[in-house]
């Protein structure tokens, strides 16, 4: 007998959860940014992290947002998600540390999140290697 | 010590103080003090039932004069009855009045609570115009009545100013809250504020001295 | 020691792609506490920074700081940060000892001389000829003087080194003070919190070592992109509080439904501070969240503004004898005031009834 069973604990799990009714907005402020791509090709990052929400407020915005058809992993400093939600043109960006922590949780409206796009020096760099690769190869072939 | 520590700390410890001496010093020697001796014939020996009266027809006019009274009878009541909204049922104010007082009781939402402090100062502000403008009201005001309104409107608004931070940030704004209520705690004893004290008794002795000379009133 | 290369270089050479790059500006932004749009001009400024010095001075504390900073949520964003920063003296995690680690921080000074980046944490004994605390033979305020002249600026982490914190709560037996009471004639910046978010420590690292200039500071030296809004003013039980719904107690049905701790003692409202958004643990949780009201860890004085469950409205005085002593003097002198004026008419009256003329 520790006596622990003495001591008077309700579990409750019903209870309906603190809301700082911050979804409503957050979404809202998406609805506006969604003009922009199409109108003047401007994109708009909400860094979730700067926001207030209660427990399960952000699970809920995510999954009110839902997934869309492309996913992609980025593997540099650990991995990082990204992909489209149910309403395209909205991407979620999730950066997470090789120890698999989270870094930061972006929603960016835009038509491509720029991580997905090649950054045009590697995309110089990526002739440059595929130029000295055939350069090799054809050495190899004629030797 | 930063303001917001000073006005929580000893400013409102010797606010208080002064706030109990000076009522108490008042109340008392006001109750105590010998009652005029009126050598007159009363017409009426029994004035309890008058006097108790009055404590409570005075809450209303009288129909004949309504026409000069209805504004600032109402007026009256806007600004008392929004000033006790804000000061009874705030909860932030409950729990320092729960603390003196040992009392508690349930409160209002804020935004109940900011509309009862808007109406307050509205009405606040109605008065005072009414006492610059109106002549006979400049020929019976001295200094003290401007005074009274302005102590008594101060914290209402820079209560709504701290809650709705405005201008600055709200600790600065919560100490000159805080602050203004002190100011509010010194001077009620010794000027006519202290009628929030007095209208019961003062009301009673009117109503036992126009009984004793059978007035109806 | 520090050398030449840039940031930008470093990680390329540690074989960061470009868009591991820009990951790493997107988590530095975030961790500044800056809005993404600002991710190109960080990674501008990062590709160009240099590799500060930085000396880590401890004097009354609880190594509470460094705690928090070592278990910092994301490591890599950290320790890329920390690799680029040349820590050159730090008492809790510098492997030399004794005169070696003395000598280090000397060489270091005097490399850097003018340009290194001084963190202090803990309070300054100033009674009993500074006996208090000690290192290396010189007292705490000979050290932080010597060191703090060579400096291009002094981050003072923690409550303690902010504000005095815990060594200078009343009775403060140790005449303890703070850095920028010391430290008059070079940039104090505060990072107080009992201990600090360590996303908040190395997020104001980072600026400097981004900008090579410090953050904009709020009116008590603390950088506005951390400690700008009140706790209150982002905490998500806020709702609760407008509409009037409180916990009574740590355990009452209000609890349980996550209503406002203000009658609890949460000082929210007067404490500066980013827990309500950037919260502890990866993000996990921060003390309203976990039932308990904010004890105002990041104020000065936070230890003597009465007691952490007394709600904020109460004030701080504990004086009920005062008020009834007030009181009862009050009574006092009212009864002999009014006692008084009777005997005086009394006397008159009498006088009056013997010659009425
Ligand atoms: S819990 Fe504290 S910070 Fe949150 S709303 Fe209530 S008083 Fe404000």
């Amino acid at each position: 007998m520790s006596g622990l069973e003495t001591i008077p604990v309700t579990v409750v799990t019903d209870e309906p959860l603190t809301q700082t009714g911050n979804m409503v907005p957050i979404l809202n402020e998406i609805r506006h940014a969604l003009s922009h791509p199409a109108e003047t090709g401007e994109s708009t990052t909400i860094d979730l992290g700067a926001i207030p929400f209660g427990p399960g407020e952000r699970e809920e915005l995510l999954a009110t947002l839902g997934k869309g058809e492309i996913e992609a992993t980025l593997h540099a400093l650990g991995e990082s998600l990204i992909h489209e939600t149910a309403y395209p043109g909205v991407w979620i960006v999730t950066h997470r540390s090789p120890q698999g922590g989270e870094l930061t949780t972006c929603i960016e409206v835009t038509r491509t999140p720029s991580l997905l796009s090649t950054p045009p020096a590697d995309v110089s760099e990526a002739a440059a290697a595929l130029k000295r690769y055939l350069q090799d190869h054809s050495a190899r072939e004629s030797a | 010590m930063t303001l917001l520590d000073f006005a929580r700390g000893p400013a409102l410890a010797w606010s208080l103080y002064i706030l109990f001496f000076g009522s108490l010093l008042r109340l008392v020697g006001v109750l105590l003090a010998r009652k005029h001796v009126d050598l007159s014939q009363p017409r009426n020996a029994d004035t309890l039932g008058d006097s108790v009266r009055t404590v409570f027809t005075r809450f209303w006019f009288k129909p004949e004069f309504r026409a000069s009274t209805l504004f600032i009878t109402l007026i009256g009541y806007a600004m008392h009855i929004g000033l006790a909204v804000v000061v009874l049922l705030f909860v932030p104010h409950i729990l320092f009045i729960s603390k003196l007082s040992g009392l508690s009781w349930g409160g209002l939402p804020n935004d109940t609570i900011m509309l009862a402090g808007a109406i307050t100062l509205a009405a606040l502000v109605a008065m005072w115009v009414r006492r610059l403008q109106n002549p006979l009201m400049q020929a019976i005001s001295n200094w003290e009545d401007h005074l009274a309104l302005f102590i008594t409107g101060l914290p209402v608004l820079t209560g709504m100013m701290a809650y709705g931070h405005l201008f600055q940030d709200y600790p600065t704004l919560l100490a000159i809250h805080i602050l203004s209520v002190e100011l509010l705690f010194v001077w009620f004893p010794f000027g006519k504020l202290f009628h929030a004290v007095m209208w019961i008794p003062t009301r009673f002795k009117l109503g036992a001295h126009f009984s004793r000379r059978g007035v109806k009133a | 020691m520090s050398d030449d290369k840039t940031l930008g270089e470093r990680l390329r050479e540690s074989g960061l792609s470009r868009r591991g790059f820009m990951k790493f500006c997107a988590a530095t932004a975030s961790m500044m506490a800056l809005p993404p749009s600002m991710i190109p001009a960080i990674a501008a400024a990062l590709e160009k920074a240099r590799r500060p010095s930085v000396i880590w001075l401890s004097f009354q504390e609880c190594t509470g700081y460094t705690e928090s900073l070592t278990r910092s949520h994301s490591p890599t964003i950290e320790s890329l940060i920390f690799d680029h920063i040349s820590l050159d003296y730090h008492h809790t995690l510098q492997a030399a000892a004794g005169d070696g680690a003395e000598a280090a921080r000397k060489a270091a000074m005097k490399e850097n001389w003018g340009k290194y980046l001084l963190v202090v944490d803990g309070a300054i004994p100033q009674k009993d000829g500074r006996v208090y605390s000690a290192i290396a033979g010189m007292t705490n305020l000979e050290m932080l003087k010597e060191v703090a002249e060579g400096a291009a600026a002094v981050v003072a982490v923690g409550t303690c080194a902010a504000y005095g914190g815990l060594p200078k709560a009343s009775p403060n037996p140790t005449g303890a003070t703070y850095v920028s009471d010391l430290i008059t004639d070079k940039p104090v910046l505060n990072v107080p919190s009992c201990p600090p978010i360590p996303v908040v420590i190395s997020g104001t690292l980072a600026h400097y070592l981004t900008f090579g200039t410090l953050p904009e500071l709020d009116h008590l030296g603390r950088p506005k992109a951390f400690y700008g809004q009140s706790i209150h003013d982002r905490c998500y039980r806020r709702p609760f509080y407008e509409r009037g719904q409180f916990a009574e107690t740590f355990d009452d049905e209000g609890a349980r439904k996550g209503w406002c701790l203000y009658k609890l003692g949460c000082k929210g409202p007067v404490t500066y501070n980013a827990c309500a958004t950037t919260k502890w643990n990866e993000g996990t949780s921060f003390p309203i969240q976990s039932g308990h009201g904010c004890i105002g860890c990041s104020e000065p004085d936070f230890w003597d503004k009465g007691g952490f469950y007394e709600a904020l409205s109460k004030g701080t005085f504990s004086s009920a004898e005062g008020i009834a002593l007030a009181a009862g003097a009050g009574a006092a002198i009212g009864v002999a005031a009014a006692m008084g004026a009777k005997s005086r008419q009394t006397e008159a009256d009498a006088k009056h009834k013997e010659d009425p003329a």
